[in-house]
């Protein structure tokens, strides 16, 4: 499905290919699932998909990743002949912080553009408001970014918003997944240092009550939370040094994480505590801002990190990546990447683009892409998919630290299940 | 006098233009002009203070999000009737406008300025940091638009954006008259004397702080008119409405309009929605040249738009008689 | 015990670092009269050239820090010259709002020259590791601002009360009408003060960049409210009310966010609105 890398001569050759093939009305002799095309009547193009994400202020750099994401999946497709033979045309807008943008840019893609989808969102506040103006839109939103598990457990299967689909792992990854590698640590006294803000606060619960289960007797004997925007983490580090824990869990992400490590390096706390967790550690903004300057021996994981799985699909896709943007991916590189491939399998086996058609071809749909196999949940529209939680060790062949040994945890033993409400929905099962 | 004749005639057009919008065009332009309107409702109330009073206030993002809020624990817990809906978010508006602004209107300049930011973003830690309460950064969700009843006696849907947009017209014309009423009155005569010298219209015997309050709660039940109307367009309710930088957004379109006219806040919210919108289409950095545009008016018209349009019509008059 | 030392410690240069920002924002506002909300953004270009310089000219992080401000200077006298200067006799909200266009302006500036990532400043071995205090890690590096700090305090103090610069400076900051009248040039004497400014906001991002870790656009945002608040609490145009003040509000956000941990901002703005009602000219500040 077009996955294999094109260099400079082919890519305009297949440029050229298609144009002409398209011109004749057939689909060109690239790989094409099936024959879909021959019988279905011919879906009106071009394909518009709306993308937004964060790409001023302090964020900035993670729309910027965004971008190389989705431009690089939109150049594949539309070289291999687009979605179901369509064109595919991509706007990107700044969607900010604040959740009024994000619906102005909605409405704007949608009323105003055309647009046939919707992707993007790195907010879990944005995405919360945005819920319900998407199924006013009624256009499919793909989240590449935004974790609250309320966006999934409440807006689609509570209030059955069918137009949110999810492609990145949620906050499951960061507050379950976490506890069971905390599991298997001899920690039994945890301490946290996180954001003050909805996402820092679930987290840590969800850590603390999924962690309580798998092993009685673990206590959490000091919390901290640092509001958005803080650069001075020392008093937060002293709390938690005064508590003496032997565990750390900190969902703090991005530039303040940065902050957080060299300034907790500096304090000695890495000294003092042995095992220390970041649930979005594995982001390369992270791990290429502080290079040397992350300590070994940390657990952190993310939504993609660009080693896992080592398969041929994933390095040649990090590899075509590095060659385009001269950059490792980012995770939202890869969630934006295949956000688009997720529109693009979705129409085709719908053979429509319209709305319904493609919810209910995403609704249990299984894709490759860069990060594994994914299936799109039925019931809350959530992607599964397997990211490591890793240790961080030296590697001369990066300027970063990266994953050594890792742990794989399979999806469904960790993600919340529907109802969402009641007994047996909380891991562990 | 022709002008009056001819500026009440522009009003009538761009009235009705409002009026036939969602008939001429699509769901984004209608959605985008109850914004707009939205903000003038927030930026003409403000400007009472602003540019009738001379108050610069950088906190009443806090009762924009009083009303929001306001009007969303109204529907969420109460009633789901917008109209009283609406009244409950001015109301809270209002009486956080009296408690906030009793002890603001001691001070003038800078230090009312500084005062206002300091209540504005205890407001906004508030909202933030109650999480039980507010939902903190997730704000309130889900706010829905049931249908407009009178005693029981009709039911005027608005749950559609052409039907909701009729609702923010109304307020807006409210407003923006009641805003007229209240410049033209003897306690707007009063305010322009205040603002061009407290002291003497103090030493005339006027209670000037009593003055300052009442225009600060008057411009504060139109933040929260504008919060509770936004509230429900979007859905939702945020704690970045009582941020300060959300604070400034009337002063700059007062400013970018005109300060001291009915019809600078107008403007300049007009051009402000228009500009995000627009200039967004050829370059993600808009805010540089918002920031740009910002400084020209600042620097060469600072009578706003309305200014340069007045500055036209004088001119060609008086090269028509001269 | 430990633990209380070294929450003084880590209030102390928090404090510190907000002082070398409110200096220079507290110094233009009480000659100038104008809060200048573009004081962030001189901070931030202070670290932005400052690292520039470390990237190009030389890795030597005093040659940086000498020579880095040294543009925000530049960029500062263009500010003051051509566009403040038009707007002294305006109302307070031109001025305001003119100091916030440039904000916007900065932050994208920032972003399209220096890209929209986030940048490591070089890692600080000047000073060499973190000291035992008491038993636990303290940086070396803060230890340093924490001295920076009053050296500052006591140099602007020894420039404004014993040289002839100085004498003017507070002449024309207490009379600006008299002072011209005596002679002073005021225009040149505001572009110098300004630039002076900028420049100490610069040194104050220069310097904080290495302890943050990171830089970003927009980094100015957060620090210019901290600033704000500090030279209000203190007393606007006071320059000991602000080195107080922001000893104060360090070592009380310290305090608060070890042993009140429901401590927010939200207090320290009640302190602000406090401040600002009783004592408007601040808790250090004179009468004006």
């Amino acid at each position: 499905m077009g996955k294999k890398g094109l260099n400079r001569r082919e890519f305009l050759k297949l440029t050229g290919a298609t144009g002409s093939m398209l011109a004749a009305g057939s689909m060109s002799g690239m790989a094409f699932p099936r024959n879909v095309w021959a019988a279905t009547p011919a879906i009106k193009g071009p394909i518009k998909i709306g993308y937004q994400a964060i790409a001023s202020g302090t964020l900035a750099g993670y729309g910027q990743f965004h971008k190389y994401g989705v431009e690089m999946a939109v150049e594949e497709v539309n070289a291999a002949g687009g979605i179901a033979g369509q064109k595919v045309e991509m706007e990107f807008r700044d969607s900010t912080t604040k959740a009024d943008v994000a619906i102005e840019n909605a409405r704007y893609f949608v009323d105003s553009w055309g647009a046939d989808f919707l992707a993007g969102v790195d907010s879990s506040g944005q995405a919360l408001a945005l819920a319900p103006i998407i199924e006013k839109l009624d256009r499919v939103l793909i989240v590449t970014h935004a974790a609250t598990e309320k966006l999934t457990e409440e807006g689609v299967f509570k209030n059955g918003i069918k137009q949110i689909f999810r492609i990145c792992s949620p906050t499951y990854q960061d507050g379950n997944a976490g506890a069971f590698v905390a599991k298997d640590l001899p920690a039994m006294k945890w301490a946290t240092i996180s954001p003050k803000y909805e996402y820092g606060f679930t987290c840590w619960k969800m850590f603390q009550d999924t962690l309580g289960k798998l092993k009685p007797g673990v206590s959490f004997i000091a919390e901290s939370f640092a509001p958005f925007g803080t650069t001075d983490f020392f008093s937060h580090i002293g709390t938690i040094m005064d508590a003496k824990p032997d565990g750390l869990y900190s969902t703090e992400w991005a530039g303040e994480l940065i902050t957080f490590v060299k300034q907790a390096k500096e304090a000695g706390l890495f000294d003092k505590v042995k095992h220390v967790m970041f649930p979005v550690g594995a982001a390369m903004d992270v791990l290429e801002g502080l290079g040397k300057e992350m300590p070994d021996n940390v657990w952190i994981s993310g939504r993609y990190f660009f080693r896992y799985p080592d398969n041929k699909t994933n390095n040649e896709w990090v590899a075509r990546f590095r060659k385009r943007w001269n950059h490792y991916p980012a995770y939202v590189s890869e969630t934006g990447y295949s956000s688009i491939y997720a529109i693009k399998a979705a129409v085709e086996k719908a053979g429509s683009k319209e709305t319904k058609a493609v919810i209910s071809a995403l609704e249990g749909m299984e894709m490759d892409s860069p990060a594994g196999h994914r299936v799109f949940r039925k019931e809350d529209h959530q992607a599964m998919y397997e990211v490591p939680w890793g240790k961080t060790v030296s590697d001369p062949k990066y300027p970063f630290k990266v994953m050594g040994e890792q742990k794989v945890i399979p999806a469904k033993e960790f993600f919340n299940r529907p109802p969402f409400e009641g007994a047996g929905t909380k891991p562990p099962f | 006098m022709k002008n009056k004749s001819l500026f009440a005639a522009l009003i009538l057009v761009f009235l009705a233009a409002l009026v036939a919008m969602p008939h001429l065009s699509g769901r984004f332009t209608v959605y985008l002009a109850m914004r707009f309107m939205i903000l003038g409702i927030f930026a003409v109330g403000y400007n009472l203070l602003l540019g009738q009073t001379g108050l610069l206030s950088f906190g009443h993002g806090a009762f924009y999000a009083a009303g929001a809020y306001g009007m969303g624990f109204f529907w969420l817990h109460l009633s789901p009737h917008p109209l009283l809906g609406i009244g409950a978010g001015v109301a809270a508006a209002a009486v956080l406008a009296l408690l906030i602004g009793f002890f603001c209107v001691r001070h003038t300049e800078i230090y009312f300025a500084m005062l206002t930011l300091a209540f504005g973003m205890m407001v906004f830690s508030l909202i933030w940091n109650a999480r039980e309460i507010t939902g903190g950064d997730d704000g309130l969700v889900g706010i829905m638009r049931d249908p407009v009843t009178f005693f029981g006696l009709g039911k005027i849907p608005i749950g559609k954006d052409a039907q909701y947009y009729y609702l923010v017209l109304f307020f807006f014309v409210l407003s923006v008259w009641v805003a007229h009423r209240i410049r033209i009155s003897p306690f707007g005569l009063v305010l322009s004397g205040i603002r061009e010298n407290a002291r003497r219209t103090e030493f005339a015997g006027v209670p000037v702080r009593n003055y300052r309050l009442a225009v600060f709660v008057l411009s504060g039940a139109f933040a929260g008119l504008a919060g509770a109307l936004e509230a429900m367009l979007q859905s939702n309710a945020r704690p970045f409405m009582a941020h300060w930088t959300h604070s400034a957004d009337p002063v700059l379109v007062s400013l970018l309009g005109g300060l001291h006219s009915l019809t600078g806040p107008l403007a300049g919210s007009l051009l402000f929605v228009a500009m995000r919108e627009i200039v967004q289409r050829f370059t993600e950095n808009w805010m540089l040249w918002f920031g740009i545009v910002l400084l020209i008016i600042i620097l060469g018209f600072r009578g706003g738009v309305v200014g340069v349009v007045q500055n036209l019509v004088l001119r060609r008059r008086a090269e028509g008689e001269g | 015990m430990q633990s209380i030392v070294h929450v003084c410690l880590a209030g102390l240069s928090a404090g510190m670092f907000i002082w070398l920002v409110a200096s220079g924002l507290t110094l233009i506002f009480g000659v100038l009269g104008v809060l200048n909300f573009a004081h962030g953004s001189f901070y931030m270009l202070g670290a932005y050239f400052c690292f520039t310089v470390l990237r190009h000219l030389s890795a030597n992080f005093w040659i940086g820090l000498l020579l880095g401000p040294l543009f925000v200077c530049a960029v500062g006298f263009i500010v003051e010259r051509f566009f403040l200067r038009r707007v002294y006799h305006l109302a307070l909200p031109y001025q305001l709002l003119l100091t916030f266009a440039f904000v916007l302006i900065f932050d994208n500036l920032v972003k399209i020259v220096w890209g929209a990532g986030s940048l490591s400043p070089p890692r600080l071995d000047i000073f060499g590791e973190a000291i035992l205090i008491m038993g636990r890690k303290f940086p070396a590096y803060n230890l340093f601002i924490i001295a920076v700090g009053p050296l500052v305090a006591i140099g602007l103090w020894l420039m404004l009360e014993r040289t002839w610069w100085g004498r003017i400076i507070r002449a024309a900051s207490s009379d600006r009408e008299m002072a011209s009248a005596l002679g002073v040039r005021v225009p040149i004497l505001f572009t110098a003060v300004f630039v002076f400014g900028c420049w100490l906001g610069a040194i104050g991002g220069g310097l904080a960049a290495p302890y943050v870790g990171i830089m970003t656009p927009g980094m100015g945002d957060t620090i210019i409210i901290e600033a704000f608040i500090v030279a209000v609490i203190g007393g606007l145009g006071s320059l000991k009310g602000a080195f107080l003040g922001a000893l104060i509000i360090g070592v009380l956000s310290a305090f608060g966010t070890r042993f009140f941990p429901t401590f927010d901002m939200f207090l320290i703005f009640i302190l602000m609105a406090g401040v600002l009602l009783w004592r408007p000219q601040g808790l250090f500040g004179e009468a004006r």
